[in-house]
């Protein structure tokens, strides 16, 4: 049993799940408290100690199947992969050696999605548009070996762009935007008396509190959220794209990054490494649908639904860099867009495509979007980004001028789009929306 | 540690206070009490994580001691602080005692946690607190001790029973989740639903409760904004038996749709598209599952 269970573990793991000694040694001593012959316990058992999220379930439902069955595990599950994976590489014959590599495959993907069914299904794909070629090819080699993607935009990196890359990431680091916290720090021009210190004070003149010692709220860095469209119309941008989130999820203490054409993808932990070119690789393979179609309306629900839920883009300063083509219903797209500013501190829209002469942007999708919008930046020349740290550190720097209440799309379009905020009677100041 | 012997005993304490688990969350509960590991539980707003603890508590005759996180809770917060103001007066009067001993602490849940043998401790929503709340938590959680400078280490004869609430708004530490047991409370099936609502409201009606469940289990398929919570389906029981109605009707759930929907948008959704016909469905349903459970009583 105990052998059985060792295995069990290590195929969890090979299908990238984060199992560690601490949950196998849980396991061991939770198989002496529940009924071994009965499958729900057991089931149950091994759930609660190698489990830490739902989106694990599926994986370790498949698993757990093939162990009470009692097939066998790991070798049953690599023969299958490559069955399924066929023509991704000469060398899978050799079992054994290719193990530790798509071991490593497994756990990248998860990390971005947890999803056992793409992770299986993209991933060799990916693999196998990078050992289509010669396996010594440079390591962003992959990015222009998709179809999609031209010649002439390969997205190799000169070495005058990545400095320019760490050029940004200072910027942004420099003009990160701070938010008050509910934590304090010693501060003498702070207004709470701070009782701990001054009685530790007090200590030293007889107990007398003669020098009272104040506390002030500390600042913390505000979180930035980039929501990237990476869709065939943004092929152009889409490499500088890249590398600009890297260097501000490097930068900033609290960054996330997506990408979205027709699917979401979230990207923050393939982009926030120390090596530069293998986190560009990594979010590049991580990303299926590369240069697709876009469907911004579905892919911004998608993130409302899921991570908007979770309170990702609460009073974060959510970046969307998009030219607004999209295939789907504005209607869609225009309500989402209103939900996401309902959350954010400071919605801002970068275009990167440049506008009719009217000033109006072309796209459908771009107008539908327009009035739920705080902050609408003309990015013609993508070269523009840079000026993304200074940008990002003007914007969070103000408090949103908004109405007091977001309207339905219906009304929102009868409004003129220059209506005067509503002010509160003997206020200059525009009513907040809400405390946050 | 809570006195229950097996998973059955542990399943009908927890129904005795009205609290139904399933198997898998009997089972994990029970390994967590045994293996003396907190019991991590996450899950859509209202599916009753924060109950599991009370009633386990109940169940056990243990207290409950509760630390509900928020951001910027801290040590003094949650674990002690001292008494300044009486600290204060001593030094003035004069006293000898020493000033940072036991006499000045003010215990916080969690050191209060460690001096009550056999108690129940209730970390709610830790996913409110920051991180570095949750890496103080982790030397707690792992030995049950905790490090007060002045008076040295404090730690527990009998481990406390843990259970840690998330709704997931962050995504909690690996290391902390390594230490615990983990469980995903989902949504409960419609049987399960009506028995829950039973046991809750024991003055609503068997035919309004299956009525209600059924038509709120159709709502959670409709990928609503804010899908509604087992707590909002007892909520909306509990109005329509307030207003006296044995039933399910269309315009008194027109009026108390408030009470199980709280986003504008699924509101009009509901409002605008049929509702008429899902009170209608919802009747149907429920006279199913009727005679589902009548027959299946009788066999």
């Amino acid at each position: 049993m105990l052998a059985a269970s060792v295995t069990f573990a290590r195929a969890l793991r090979t299908f990238g799940m984060s199992t560690s000694v601490d949950s196998e040694l849980s396991f061991f001593r939770a198989l002496a408290e529940v009924n071994v012959q009965s499958r729900e316990e057991l089931y149950w058992a091994a759930c609660a100690t190698f489990v830490h999220s739902p989106d694990e379930r599926p994986v370790f439902d498949s698993i757990f199947e093939r162990f009470w069955e009692g097939q066998p595990l790991v070798l049953q599950a690599r023969s299958a992969e490559h069955g399924e994976s066929d023509p991704r590489m000469g060398g899978a014959q050799h079992g054994g050696e290719a193990l530790p590599q798509f071991r490593q495959e497994g756990k990248s993907a998860a990390a971005v999605d947890g999803d056992k069914n793409r992770a299986t299904r993209d991933i060799p794909t990916a693999e196998g548009e990078q050992g289509g070629g010669n396996q010594q090819r440079g390591v962003l080699a992959a990015w222009s070996a998709t179809e999609t993607i031209s010649e002439k935009s390969r997205l190799n990196y000169e070495s005058d762009e990545l400095a320019a890359l760490r050029q940004l990431a200072e910027d942004i680091k420099r003009s990160a935007p701070e938010r008050r916290s509910r934590r304090c720090r010693p501060s003498r021009g702070g207004h709470r008396l701070d009782m701990r210190r001054t009685l530790r004070n007090s200590l030293a003149t007889d107990g007398e509190a003669f020098r009272l010692a104040f506390t002030a709220p500390a600042p913390r860095p505000r979180r930035l959220l980039f929501l990237c469209d990476v869709s065939g119309s943004m092929e152009r941008y889409s490499r500088v794209l890249l590398a600009s989130l890297k260097a501000a999820v490097g930068a900033a203490r609290k960054a996330e990054a997506f990408v979205f054409a027709t699917k979401l993808t979230r990207l923050t932990k393939s982009l926030d490494g120390r090596d530069l070119d293998r986190a560009l690789e990594q979010a590049r393979a991580a990303v299926p649908d590369w240069s697709g179609g876009t469907r911004i309306g579905t892919t911004l629900t998608e993130f409302n639904r899921t991570y908007g839920r979770r309170g990702f883009a609460r009073g974060a300063i959510v970046l969307v860099v998009s030219d607004g083509w999209d295939r789907g219903d504005p209607e869609v797209l225009a309500d989402q867009v209103r939900r996401l500013q309902l959350q954010s501190r400071r919605l801002v829209w970068i275009n990167p495509r440049p506008m009719a002469v009217d000033q109006q942007p072309l796209a459908l999708g771009m107008r539908a979007a327009m009035p739920f919008i705080d902050e609408f930046v003309p990015g013609h020349d993508p070269r523009a980004v840079a000026g993304l740290g200074r940008l990002i550190g003007e914007v969070g720097a103000q408090r949103p001028r908004r109405q007091m209440a977001a309207r339905p799309p219906q009304a929102e379009k009868e409004r003129a789009p220059d209506r005067p905020v509503t002010r509160l009677p003997g206020y200059d100041t525009p009513a907040p929306r809400r405390y946050r | 540690m809570l006195g229950f012997n097996s998973i059955d005993e542990l399943c009908n304490a927890l129904t005795r206070q009205r609290y139904l688990v399933d198997e898998g969350l009997g089972t994990v509960v029970y390994l967590a009490l045994r293996l003396k590991k907190p019991l991590l539980v996450e899950g859509e707003p209202g599916v009753g994580k924060t109950e599991l603890a009370k009633a386990l508590a109940a169940a056990a005759g243990a207290p409950l001691i509760r630390l509900q996180c928020y951001e910027g809770i801290d040590v003094h917060h949650a674990l002690y602080d001292w008494d300044y103001p009486r600290q204060l007066l001593q030094l003035r009067a004069g006293g000898t005692a020493p000033l940072y001993s036991e006499e000045f602490l003010v215990r916080r849940p969690l050191l209060e946690s460690l001096s009550h043998p056999g108690a129940v401790l209730l970390i709610d929503e830790l996913d409110r607190a920051d991180d570095e709340f949750e890496a103080f938590l982790l030397e707690f959680l792992s030995d049950f001790q905790v490090t007060i400078p002045e008076i040295g280490v404090i730690r527990a004869e009998e481990p406390p029973t843990v259970i840690i609430t998330s709704n997931r708004t962050r995504d909690l530490h690996e290391a902390l989740k390594r230490r615990c047991l983990y469980h995903w409370i989902d949504h409960p099936t419609l049987e399960r639903e009506v028995a829950i609502a039973r046991a809750r409201l024991p003055d609503v009606g068997e035919r309004l409760a299956r009525q209600v469940c059924a038509f709120v289990q159709d709502l959670r398929w409709l990928d609503l904004y804010r899908s509604p919570g087992v707590g909002e389906t007892l909520d909306w029981a509990a109005a329509f038996h307030t207003l006296g109605r044995e039933e399910l009707d269309q315009s008194t759930a027109d009026l108390t749709l408030g009470t199980l929907l709280k986003e504008r948008d699924d509101l009009d959704r509901i409002r605008g598209k049929g509702l008429e016909e899902r009170v209608e469905q919802a009747g149907e349903r429920a006279a199913e599952l009727r005679e589902d459970g009548s027959s299946s009583g009788a066999a």
